[in-house]
């Protein structure tokens, strides 16, 4: 099997070959959007998640009748697929309330597409104890909605078994890009990045002896030749890795991110002690870090050069969705504040559909070559 | 008797392509041809014409190195690198003038702004988004409007009264908004001098993300905008710096230099 292919393939559409064998073993996929979701209370027996992506969307004709010009393009591709009924195989959507463009993208599917289940989550705009305890009430509440509409098992120890799978299958995928990030890469970031978006577009459970066949094989490979530059691809969503691929394409091998959709925060292990609704609040609310949120953009700042520097990063290329308020104010500030810990920064802005590749191009070599590298 | 080196460097653009060669007392043969469709023939065709004009060089390959540059850079399989046009016009502006720090690329198809380190490389730079508004093609489709080829209405708004605001910069929208201009019979002067503030604003929004630091160049087809420098020195107070040598032709002229430094 040719991995690689394999793994874009799973990307073409929604509804892949993981996807359709789990519902056809009687699995239920739910899907959802942000971060804030957290995914674990969707992998309890009997649910699977599948994080909603419009990969290869020609245009946004129909969703643009709905959502205006000045709303991301993400947003309004993930509508446009689910007029074009892409999405008709989902039993159910969570959505957060982290901006507004997908509240609006929300509020349009409520009555334009509903599923069986939809539900918002309503994600406070602070981390102290207070927003913890609001969010886990929250999502006690969101728990009980799930039993009550499919009947499945949320209770603490159902959850906490979720949990336990869930790190152990990120493990599994942090591991992974490490070869990435090392002093001799042997994957690079599109490669990787393929392989985590797969993970979470597709149900893990049948994905996972595939993950760890790679794991163990990667030790065998020979290193990558050798690239002009170390890069920190940070910012919003990014779900194609063929954007990623164009940047390596110029010498710029991608090892390490920042992304909503990345391996960083969003690898990270969730607690597994305690009350698992209580453990699951704190680590969204804390770990996820959008902008978002407020009176932590140091602690941001901080901790994307942080990444940078324990990645030995040449330089920082910042991605960011046009019309996306809160990456789109922030990046801005990140600029100045990775440029001042002497770390050279590209700030890029984008559409969600993969376009401009010559424009991008020229963007990622001259960076590159400003670098002197 | 040792053979002389000389070092080529190829713009490949998206309207014309352009050649430098540069010998051991400077430039020593240079060419500006129409972009064909096929990049590589353009850059196959801008190279001999260069090459043709320093005698005693012979064909592309007796080139010591040669570095392709412009949007078709990577189909120049002659070359022996490619390197970014935004960092060929630093070199290319630095080896004209080191005293100039903020380049204003405006190609064919794309607009530039290059603040330029004290060495010649780029300390940032700003570049247009996918859309053409505000470049050469944007330039060809008003001047079509206006039924004069693209000199004439370069100059057309030196003698502009006054500036009627042309607000769309998108090509399409600015065309139709032109032709209702026209249709009310307001002064063709005036008109182009709004397009060509309207092209100036874009240039400041580019600069202003780059920092403006003097002195302040044009290069690129567009710096041949007699109408258009007028309004950049207008917006910014400032003298747009003059240029040793056809501005159209310094991304290939960086492209020679950094060769030379390779070869």
């Amino acid at each position: 099997m040719d991995t690689d292919k394999w793994f874009s393939k799973l990307l073409d559409e929604p509804l892949n070959e993981l996807v359709q064998k789990s519902m056809d073993e009687g699995q239920i996929p739910i899907g959802y959007s942000c971060s804030y979701v957290p995914e674990v209370m969707l992998s309890v027996d009997g649910l699977f998640p599948v994080r909603m992506h419009a990969t290869g969307i020609a245009g946004t004709e129909i969703a643009d009748n709905y959502l205006s010009s000045v709303i991301c393009s993400y947003t309004r591709s993930l509508l446009e697929f689910a007029l074009d009924e892409r999405y008709d195989f989902l039993r159910g959507w969570v959505f957060a309330a982290s901006c507004d463009h997908l509240r609006r993208l929300y509020d349009n599917l409520e009555y334009l597409k509903r599923p069986g289940f939809s539900r918002i989550l309503d994600v406070p705009h602070k981390t102290g104890d207070a927003a913890i305890n609001w969010y886990t009430d929250e999502l006690k509440l969101f728990a009980k909605a799930l039993t009550d509409h499919f009947g499945v098992d949320l209770g603490a120890d159902a959850l906490a078994k979720a949990i336990r799978e869930h790190n152990a299958f990120n493990a599994v995928l942090r591991k992974i890009g490490e070869y990435r990030s090392g002093d001799k890469p042997v994957m690079t970031g599109t490669e990787y990045h393929r392989l985590v978006i797969a993970a979470g577009t597709s149900p893990k459970k049948p994905l996972l002896p595939i993950l760890k066949k790679i794991r163990n094989d990667l030790p065998k490979r020979d290193p990558l030749p050798p690239y002009r530059a170390r890069l920190l691809l940070a910012g919003g969503h990014l779900d194609d890795p063929g954007y990623i691929s164009i940047i390596e394409s110029q010498g710029g091998l991608i090892v390490a991110d920042r992304l909503c959709t990345g391996s960083y925060p969003g690898l990270l292990p969730i607690p597994e002690t305690g009350d698992p609704i209580a453990a699951l609040a704190k680590h969204y609310l804390t770990k996820t870090s959008c902008p978002r949120m407020m009176e932590a953009f140091r602690e941001r700042a901080e901790d994307i050069v942080k990444l940078a520097r324990e990645c030995r990063a040449d330089g920082v290329v910042i991605q960011i969705l046009k019309f996306c308020d809160t990456w789109g104010v922030e990046a801005a500030a990140f600029v100045s504040c990775i440029r001042e810990a002497g770390i050279p920064v590209l700030r890029l802005e984008r559409d969600y559909r993969l376009g401009g590749e010559g424009q991008l191009r020229t963007r990622i070599q001259a960076f590159i070559e400003s670098m002197g590298k | 008797m040792n053979k002389i080196r000389y070092y080529g460097g190829c713009d490949v653009g998206s309207t014309t392509g352009k050649a430098v060669i540069l010998g051991p007392d400077g430039i020593a043969g240079s060419s500006l041809i129409p972009s064909e469709v096929d990049p590589e023939i353009t850059a196959r065709l801008a190279l001999e014409k260069a090459c043709a004009a320093v005698a005693g060089l012979g064909d592309i390959g007796n080139l010591a190195y040669l570095i392709g540059t412009g949007y078709g850079r990577n189909e120049v399989p002659f070359a022996n690198e490619n390197i970014s046009e935004i960092s060929c016009h630093a070199m290319g502006v630095f080896w004209c003038d080191p005293s100039i720090k903020t380049v204003v690329d405006i190609g064919g198809q794309d607009m530039k702004a290059i603040a330029v380190a004290d060495d010649g490389t780029v300390r940032e730079f700003a570049m247009n988004d996918k859309c053409a508004a505000g470049t050469g093609r944007f330039f060809e489709a008003m001047s079509r409007i206006f039924r004069m080829d693209l000199d004439a209405f370069s100059n057309l708004s030196l003698n502009a009264k006054k500036t009627i605001p042309v607000t769309a910069q998108c090509s399409v929208f600015a065309e139709t908004e032109v032709i209702s201009l026209l249709a009310k019979r307001n002064p063709p002067a005036d008109i182009a001098a709004g397009i060509q503030n309207a092209v100036a604003k874009r240039c400041f929004t580019l600069i202003k993300r780059v920092g403006l630091k003097p002195r302040l160049t044009v290069t690129g087809g567009c710096a041949k905008n007699q109408g258009l420098l007028v309004e950049l020195k207008r917006m910014f107070q400032i003298d747009i710096a003059p240029l040793t040598i056809d501005p159209q032709l310094i991304g290939a002229l960086g492209a020679a230099i950094l060769a030379s430094r390779k070869g």
